[in-house]
This record gives C-alpha cells, structure tokens and sequence, in this order.
C-alpha cells in the first residue's frame, strides 16, 4: 500500500464505514516505487473507546473531568541516559540523514508531497531554558531539509523569534510515536513558558522518561520511549513555501509563508514505527477534542459548578462544545456558556440538561428544536479570538463571531418542584427491556433505514 | 455582491472587492502557476511577503508573485 495517498484513502473508507480500528502497514510503499522497511500507523487515536481505554478510563463520555483533573496534577520527568534511551538505539547523522527514506504519508490531493502530521515539536525559551512541545506539521522537502509550521500564536513560534531577535538559528527536535497519554499531555493548556513533560507524566500516570537530545544535550530533552527523533536548526529569518494542506476543518489550508528545518541527525528505536495522524480524520480529531473537552470542562467548572461535563463532537471539527448542567443557579448556563466560549477554537457552545445524551446528536437536535427560542436564548459574541482556518471567516479578519445558545429548561417555579415544562412522552422501562428482548432474536437486515 | 477588479499595480493581479457587511465573501486568494497552469490557494501572510517563492504543489514550479499567471486575492 502507497504512501501517497493510498493510506489516507482507507482511513476515509473505514470512516465512511463507521469503522476505527488502528491501521498497520508493513513495508510502505514509497513514492519512488521502492518499499520501507519502518511501518506506518496510523488511525491509533481514531476511536474514542479506543483512547479512553488507553488512557485507563473505561467509558470515553467520563474523559473530560479526567483529563482536566490529570493534567492539572504534574509528574516530574525521569532523566535517564543516552545509552539506555530506546529511541538512540539507531543514530543517523550529518550527511548519511535521509528524511525520505522516512514513510512520510502525502494525504490529500493538494498536499504538495510528504508530511510528518505527528511530529511533536519541542523548543526551547532562550531566557529560562523551559521547553515546550506542540504538535506541528512538516513537508520533508529533501534528504536535510523540511518546512516547519509552528503556528504563530504558538509557544514555540515565540520562541523561534526570540532567538532569531538574538542573531540565532533556533534549536528544535520534532519527535514521532508515543503512548497517547503523551501524545495527548503535550496538548495540555500551559502558562508560557511551561514545560509539557509534567503534564504528560500526570496523564501516564508515571514519570515522563527523557533524555538528552544528539544535538542539544541537556538544552532539549525529548522523550527517551519515542520511536523516532529529528533533531535540526530553524535557520534564522529564511522563511519559504509551505502547503497547501489538508487540515482539521476538512478544508485544504493554503499555502503559507514558513521557516524550515536543516537536519542535523535522526535517532530511532530498533523496528521502530512511524505514526501517522489522518489530517481532518477523526484520527486526529478525537484525541485533539477530547483533550479540548477536559480545557473546556476546566473553563467552565470554575464559573459555574453545576457544569457536569463537556463534548467537543468530532462532526463540529472543534468549533461546537456541548455543555452539560445539572440544577443551574440563575444565570450559570450563560456563565458557563460564556467561560467556553473564551476557549479559542469554540465558535458554537450549546448547554442542555442531565437528560439529553450530548453524546447523541440526535438528542442535541432535540433540544435545540424544543427548548429554545432563539431570541431569548441565544446570544452572539463578535471579536473573539478563533481559528483563522474556518472557511467561513471574513477576508482580512483576524478575530471570529461565536454563538452561545441556552437549550436548558427553565429553573423550577420552587426547589424541588419539577421544571415548568410538560415531560417528556416516554414507555415505562419494563416495556422497553421486553422490547430489547425481542429486536434481539431478530434478523432486521433488509428492514427499511430512515 | 463580490465581484473582480483589476488592480493598477500588477497585470496579473485581480482583487475581490468585498461586499455589505451582511453579504457572504469569500476569504480564500488563488494563484495560477504559469508553468501548468493549476491553481492553488494562498494565505495572506504569503502575500505579505512577496520575496518568498510560491510552489506549485501539482508542478513543483516556484515563482515569484510577479511572475504569476494570475492572482485573485479576496479581500
């Protein structure tokens, strides 16, 4: 199977399909027609049962206060040496490095070659020596040489330009495959500058190994259990061509403006695996949303208690967050629906009650179609920091419109007494389970669909 | 309604005039590669910066803005 697009192709597929298994492909087909010996995974984080389980946690839909609560409880890294760091079992360095002989995947039909979609970039604060990591992508331009996309609002685009304000090439290592607890802790929400391997250990559950990098030593460690490490310079002030790409929002991002990396060595483990994140797949959406759904459920718990959990749906890309109360106080669902809406990414909060699952789509429908008035329960704000990345923003903006909507019930007329609303039409439970009981001995294929 | 008007500045280089407030437009600028002809989409801080090359993704071609076969920036 082809690196070039072929790859890509089954995960659309298999997603079409309702299917998230993990994708393995061994001995990639490469775009020069020969095959590698490292395989691709790819879809590891496509399933939400998938991750959650990875994480320790048996139901996805219980992630949230998890995440927010884990991550918020730091476990100091582990230094261990070079020489027992599995990811320095193989060292590739100076002109034998190769980036294209790395199973690169080209993903869509206006990506312009190979990117590394889950390369972890790691740098460093020239003031305080304090590191930060980020997910961010690279085109591997040639044998030494690749784009490099650090998003400019991102803790590492500021520290590229602090050393280049210093006349320097800026430091970096991009590092490839990891538990997805680790995966998933570099995308804590951190102070700058802030260290992410704490937040990793508190997700893991155990101290982050790292160690020291080839090129860095001490300066930048990166993690000793990865499977493949890319350690380089951003040379200062050289910014060229970067893109088209296919992103999150399931659009193609043009092409940009960006700096560059030149190689400086490879490590990787001994049959080490190359991980791939399906760009705009839920690959990529699900462990990016849940994370944001244990930021946003933070967000939200601290102005408003009754806040019982938080959905990021990967159909909403990750511009809609479900927000889910129990016994509001007068003017907490605004609140809380205000606290997620500060959260960048959300341009559309929705808050319901206990019993609609914001799980189901089907249920948010719903409530929006029976609980609100739109004038009433819906607010717009202008001017707040968002994607720039959704299609529908204004040429030139540099700032989105959100919408808060109120799909909760009304407060009770007194404590205690039921919401001044008729119920909801439902079948006693012992009806429901008989009902159960018989669909299950039932062959129901070829039975119409909606 | 957006439509297309010739800038003074460059030959090549059209802009999409923008609308009322509450009409729809688009956010997205394209270029032509003059070498295959295939169009692709370009940020504004591309654009910002004319000494950067552009490359097409479909020929690997890389030109300057200049050189261009069109430039319909929106905005």
């Amino acid at each position: 199977m082809s690196v070039s697009h072929q790859i890509t192709a089954l995960q659309y597929a298999l997603e079409k399909a309702g299917r998230h298994p993990i994708v393995v492909v061994d001995e990639p087909l490469m775009a020069d027609g020969t095959t590698s010996d490292i395989p691709v995974v790819t879809n590891l984080t496509a399933s939400r049962a998938v991750v959650a389980r990875s994480l320790g946690i048996n139901d996805h839909q219980t992630a949230a206060p998890i995440y927010a609560q884990r991550t918020g409880t730091q476990i100091t890294p582990e230094t261990i040496s070079n020489d027992t760091a599995p990811v320095q079992e193989i060292v590739i360095e100076g002109d034998d490095v190769d980036l294209t002989r790395l199973p690169a995947l080209t993903q869509h039909v206006t990506d312009p070659g190979p990117y590394l979609t889950a390369a972890h970039a790691t740098t460093y604060d020239p003031d305080t020596k304090t590191d930060n990591t980020a997910i961010q992508r690279c085109w591997i331009k040639s044998k030494r040489r690749m784009s490099y996309f650090p998003y400019p609002s991102s803790h590492n685009n500021r520290n590229m330009r602090k050393f280049w304000a210093r006349g320097e090439d800026c430091p970096v290592v991009f590092w490839i495959g990891h538990h997805p607890a680790v995966l998933m802790g570099t995308q804590a929400k951190l102070n700058y500058p802030e260290s992410h391997w704490g937040a990793c250990g508190g997700l893991l559950g155990e101290p982050l190994r790292v160690t020291p990098s080839r090129t860095f030593g001490d300066l930048i460690m990166v993690p000793a259990d990865a499977e493949i490490v890319i350690e380089g310079y951003v040379p200062r002030d050289v910014l060229e061509a970067d893109g088209p790409f296919g992103e999150y929002t399931g659009y193609s991002g043009p092409q940009v403006a960006a700096p560059v990396v030149n190689v400086t060595s490879i490590t990787m483990r001994k049959g080490a695996l190359y991980h791939d994140y399906g760009s705009g797949l839920t690959d990529m959406l699900v462990p990016d949303n849940m994370t944001m759904e244990g930021k946003v459920y933070g967000l939200c718990k601290q102005v408003a208690p009754s806040v019982t959990n938080v959905h990021v749906p990967a159909q909403g890309r990750r511009f809609h967050g479900y927000i889910q109360v129990e016994n509001p106080g007068p003017g907490e669902v605004r609140d809380a629906l205000m606290a997620a809406l500060s959260y960048r990414r959300l341009k559309m909060a929705i808050a319901v009650d206990k019993d609609i699952d914001i799980f189901d789509d089907s249920e948010m429908m719903f409530a929006l179609a029976t609980r609100v008035q739109w004038s009433r329960d819906s607010f717009t704000v202008d001017g707040l920091s968002g994607s720039l990345l959704d299609p529908s923003t204004p040429a030139g903006s540099k700032t989105l419109s959100k919408i808060g909507i109120d799909a909760s019930l009304p407060l009770p007329g007194r404590p205690g007494a039921p919401p001044p609303v008729p119920p909801r039409s439902i079948v006693p439970q012992d009806a429901m389970d008989n009902a159960a009981k018989i669909l299950s001995g039932t062959d129901m294929s070829g039975w119409p669909t909606l | 309604m957006a439509d297309i008007m010739s800038a003074a500045n460059t030959n090549n280089r059209e802009t999409v005039r923008l609308g009322a407030p509450w009409e729809k437009t688009g956010n997205t600028s394209w270029t032509q590669c003059p070498e295959c002809d295939d169009w692709f989409h370009i940020g504004p801080g591309l654009l910002d910066r004319p000494e950067v090359a552009m490359h097409c993704p479909s020929c690997h071609h890389e030109f300057n803005q200049t050189d261009a076969k069109r430039l319909v920036t929106s905005g």
